[in-house]
């Protein structure tokens, strides 16, 4: 690390930036630069509400000054994936990139360019919409669809609501009288600045809070007056059978079904079992989920009569197969116990993709891409709804399915064989399904161009390497929308060593290519007007303060709107209603894609055949101390947190496993060889392996790095849910 | 006057922003030796379980055992504010010494990894101080969990509880730090049906 040297006062300036790691959060940095080296940092300490960072972003300058920093371009000379690599220069490095697309559209098509793009370190301006953008105009790619995040949730919330804006401001948790934490663990994921501070806060001011999770976790432990473990992949059966309850005892908002709904009888006769003779008692949901038939009622109970009440529905149980049931069936009952559109209520998933303008604040216009050609014409997907504004078109291929159309091909049914991938703020060996398949897949490309900061498992499988620099050295804006604000990332320091922004690096490669309009603004051009067209008062006082925080007069909920106004605010669905019953789900005619909310049971359950070879379930947690495979390398958070397999006592001491020894996890799709945490505070039966840390294989193929998808499979749920949470897996003593 | 700490031990989520905040403001690398210190504990057993965070950095006692131990008189507890301060310069040194760390009963002292490392410990950011400012770790605590200032304030504004779960008051040192402590007792959890 570059040291500071003694500091002189007078010489240190002190700059206000935003951070803006893939966790979902946007929160407020102080850095100190001396000399033009980063000193220290320190966190908002301004106005109220404060942005204060958590121990990533306060980890910032080891990031920064990380000696896995890519320092210049660089061409692969070894094997692909070997990792080794020949420093070239920036010219070289472009013109090879540019030299490889041009050869490829033109020997096989556009189709054949794979674009691979992920959310780290998105800003307004520096994003991977930018080689989007630059793709389109050359004349197209192939896309995909499918968040790996959320997209069981996102579908869901599409199919009842009409729209993907379904989220409150996090300080309306102060209003909720009751919070069901339903597999979420703020604490660790924050997923917006200031969620486990307003938890707290509502806790203090007597709000019950109950988690259901299979761990219990760190928000279980701070924020918590009940557990409720539950087997993995099988939530919705517990909220069918809550629905059982409220409609048995009566305790359900029949005037809120009545007015706002459409749909309830059919899911109605589906709870009672009318449908196919199997009532979706607590009983009957005991047997599947292994939580007590008493303690759902009491659950069901306490939903449905304290009010308002919070049941956030957090995205982990979608990332599930069949996951989007999960997230349908918590959003019939929070409309049975009429907590959407109300203050203190919550509409569903966890987490919204604010989309810049999903809360009530003006934004301006932003330098995205345009479209992709070979889209155009092609039919809408049949298995999706789509997301406002995101292409819908059936020549995308499913985030999970990369590796198999690779692989494939035409043969395989896919529009393109793939010939050259482009990579840009993603990961993807490590953080898709079936890393193993994957790395197999991309040795069999011609090309691939990975844009990156630090030499991650992705970069490793690179022939040309790009290097960007981090949020320090660069302009760009942050937009927070939890606790809503604009934050300034300012360039504070000249780029290290000779890594450019995505910026940059696409002005320059759309020059080589000759695109034309690709871009007639400068950085700072681009920033200013997206400020212009925002609530902001003034560019030139956003940049000085560094951030602007939105003052809303109330926090803010989704759907207020349509309460208030019966009739003459629809909600943006067919029906104009929240659509329990979804018509255009039944059009779909999609196996297991019901049209009311149903407990579909998952492959690789607990009951599942193969459970005699692989006895434990494996979910694949967010790690504490990285956003995804983010800030993997920073040795400030590698020595708090280690990265281990959470395995329960009991199940530890069955094979002889203590705290701390290294142990083998297989399945038939792979191997790892990892540290064994013997907890408690994991059901029996159960495991769980922080997903990011990074892909790295033995020369047998067992991987050392911990990177927990060389066991998961490589298969979406019908509505696209990735299902990283679904899988089967064995552990034993080395 | 004497300067301590406060932790509500009931807001802590173990997030570890302070721990990383005091590292990165005081130059200490990663390594055996950190000044702020977050504890876990684990207590029951399936699924009744009582899980809570105990923070803690020098408490800057108002009879400290260290300075009673310490063969070099690196040590000193400043009168005007009680804080406890080394001298790294005239530390003996762990290879030969390190007694201090044996009769600190919080861990306070701590020691880097290099060769006959010198002690280390929370100063309360005196810099900070100085210019009216709370420590690192307590601007840094995004759950306001964590106070620091005068004791007599502390106490009028927080209450006087001197013991938390995993901490136990050292009546012959009276560590200056108050708590608002996690009570153990276990959520009410349910058994799961195997």
């Amino acid at each position: 690390m570059v040291r500071s040297t003694k500091k002189t006062a007078g010489m240190e300036q002190v700059f206000v930036t935003a951070c803006n790691s893939h966790c979902g959060g946007r929160c407020l940095l102080k850095v100190h630069v001396k000399d033009g080296v980063i000193t220290r940092v320190e966190t908002d300490d301004e106005d109220e509400p404060q942005f204060r960072a958590c121990f990533r972003g306060r980890a910032y300058r080891q990031r920064v000054y990380d000696p896995n920093r890519l320092k210049y371009p660089m061409k692969r000379v070894g094997e692909r994936g070997e990792g080794k690599f020949e420093r070239i220069s920036w010219d070289e490095a472009l013109d090879k990139v540019a030299g490889e697309l041009r050869r490829v559209k033109d020997t096989y098509g556009p189709a054949s360019i794979l674009f691979l793009q992920g959310g780290a370190d998105t800003g307004v301006l520096q994003h991977r919409d930018l080689i989007e953008r630059l793709l389109g105009k050359f004349g197209g790619f192939q896309g995909w669809w499918g968040t790996a995040s959320f997209e069981g949730g996102l579908f869901a919330t599409l199919a009842s609501y009409g729209t993907y804006l379904s989220g409150s401001t996090r300080d309306d948790l102060l209003n909720s009288r009751l919070i069901v934490m339903w597999g979420w663990d703020p604490v660790v994921t924050v997923q917006e600045c200031n969620t486990s501070w307003y938890l707290t806060q509502a806790r203090e001011r007597g709000a019950k809070v109950i988690a259901v999770d299979p761990r219990y976790t760190d928000s279980a432990a701070t924020f918590a007056d009940q557990w409720i473990p539950i087997i993995p992949g099988t939530d919705t059966a517990m909220l069918v059978a809550m629905a059982y309850v409220m409609i048995t005892e009566e305790l359900h908002n029949k005037v809120f079904l009545d007015t706002y709904t459409v749909g309830f009888e059919r899911f109605r006769d589906y709870v009672l079992g009318m449908e196919d003779g199997i009532p979706k008692t607590p009983g009957w949901a005991e047997g599947i989920t292994g939580v007590p038939a008493q303690t759902i009622t009491n659950l069901a109970r306490q939903y449905a009569t304290i009010k308002p009440a919070a049941l956030v529905a957090g995205i982990a149980p979608g990332r599930t197969a069949y996951g989007e049931q999960y997230h349908r069936a918590a959003i019939a009952l929070a409309a049975m116990t009429g907590n959407i559109g109300v203050h203190g209520g919550w509409a569903g998933m966890s987490w919204q993709p604010r989309g810049y303008g999903g809360y009530p604040y003006k934004v301006g216009k932003r330098l995205t891409g345009e479209g992709n050609p070979l889209e155009v014409g092609a039919p809408p997907r049949k298995e999706s709804f789509p997301a406002q504004g995101a292409s819908a078109s059936s020549f995308r291929i499913h985030c999970t399915k990369v590796a198999d159309a690779i692989l494939k091909g035409k043969s395989g049914g896919y529009p393109a064989d793939y010939k050259l991938a482009y990579v840009i703020g993603t990961n993807y060996v490590n953080q898709y399904l079936d890393t193993n398949k994957i790395a197999m897949a991309l040795k069999k490309l011609e090309f691939i161009v990975v844009q990156e900061q630090v030499m991650t498992a992705m970069a490793r499988f690179a022939d040309i390497l790009l290097p960007t620099c981090t949020i320090m050295e660069k302009n760009d804006i942050a937009v927070g929308g939890g606790t809503p604000m604009f934050g300034y990332m300012r360039k504070v320091i000249e780029p290290l060593h000779e890594s450019r922004s995505q910026f940059e690096i696409a002005n320059k490669l759309a020059e080589k290519l000759g695109i034309k309009g690709y871009n007639d603004k400068t950085e700072d051009e681009w920033l200013r007007e997206f400020i212009k067209g925002s609530d902001a008062p003034d560019y030139e006082e956003f940049k000085r303060k560094g951030r602007y925080k939105v003052k809303l007069s109330e926090p803010y909920v989704s759907f207020k709107e349509q309460l208030a106004n019966v009739g003459k605010k629809p909600f943006p669905t067919p029906s104009g209603r929240i659509e329990l019953y979804s018509q255009k789900l039944a059009e779909m005619k999609t196996p297991n894609l019901p049209p009311i909310p149903k407990y579909v049971e998952a492959w690789e359950s607990r009951r599942d055949p193969l459970s005699k070879k692989y006895p434990l379930q494996l979910i694949t947690s967010h790690p504490k101390r990285r956003a995804h495979t983010q800030y993997e390398t920073l040795p400030w958070l590698r020595e708090l947190v280690p990265q281990a397999v959470l395995i329960n006592t009991h199940d530890a001491q069955a094979r002889g496993i203590q705290d701390g020894d290294l142990v083998r996890v297989f399945n038939d799709r792979g191997e790892m060889a990892i540290k064994a945490k013997v907890t408690e505070r994991i059901m029996p039966g159960v495991v769980d392996i922080p997903q990011g840390a990074w892909y790295d294989p033995d020369e047998k193929g067992v991987d050392r790095g911990g990177c927990v998808n060389v066991l998961t499979r490589d298969e979406p749920s019908p509505a696209g849910s990735f299902p990283s949470n679904t899988g089967l897996v064995q552990v034993q003593k080395y | 006057m004497q300067i301590g700490f406060y932790l509500d031990q009931t807001r802590c989520t173990g997030c570890y922003a302070c721990v990383v905040a005091c590292k990165d403001w005081h130059d200490v690398p990663a390594g055996p030796a950190s000044w702020m210190r977050v504890q876990t504990l684990e207590r029951g057993k399936y699924p009744n379980l009582f899980v809570a965070f105990l923070t803690l950095s020098c408490l800057h006692c108002a009879e400290p055992a260290c300075i009673e131990v310490c063969r070099s008189n690196a040590i000193v507890k400043r009168k005007e504010d009680g804080i406890v301060v080394v001298d790294r310069e005239k530390c003996e040194g762990k290879d030969t010494c390190e007694i201090c760390r044996q009769v600190c009963p919080y861990e306070a002292p701590q020691f880097g990894a290099e060769e006959n490392a010198k002690m280390q410990m929370c100063n309360l950011c005196l810099d900070r101080l100085a210019e009216n400012k709370k420590p690192i770790c307590v601007s840094a605590c995004p759950m306001r969990a964590l106070d620091a200032g005068p004791m007599d304030e502390l106490i009028a504004k927080y209450g006087n509880l001197r013991e938390a779960a995993g901490f136990e008051y050292a009546t012959s040192l009276r560590p200056s730090v108050i708590f608002k402590p996690k009570v153990e007792k276990a959520v009410s959890s349910v058994s799961l049906k195997r």
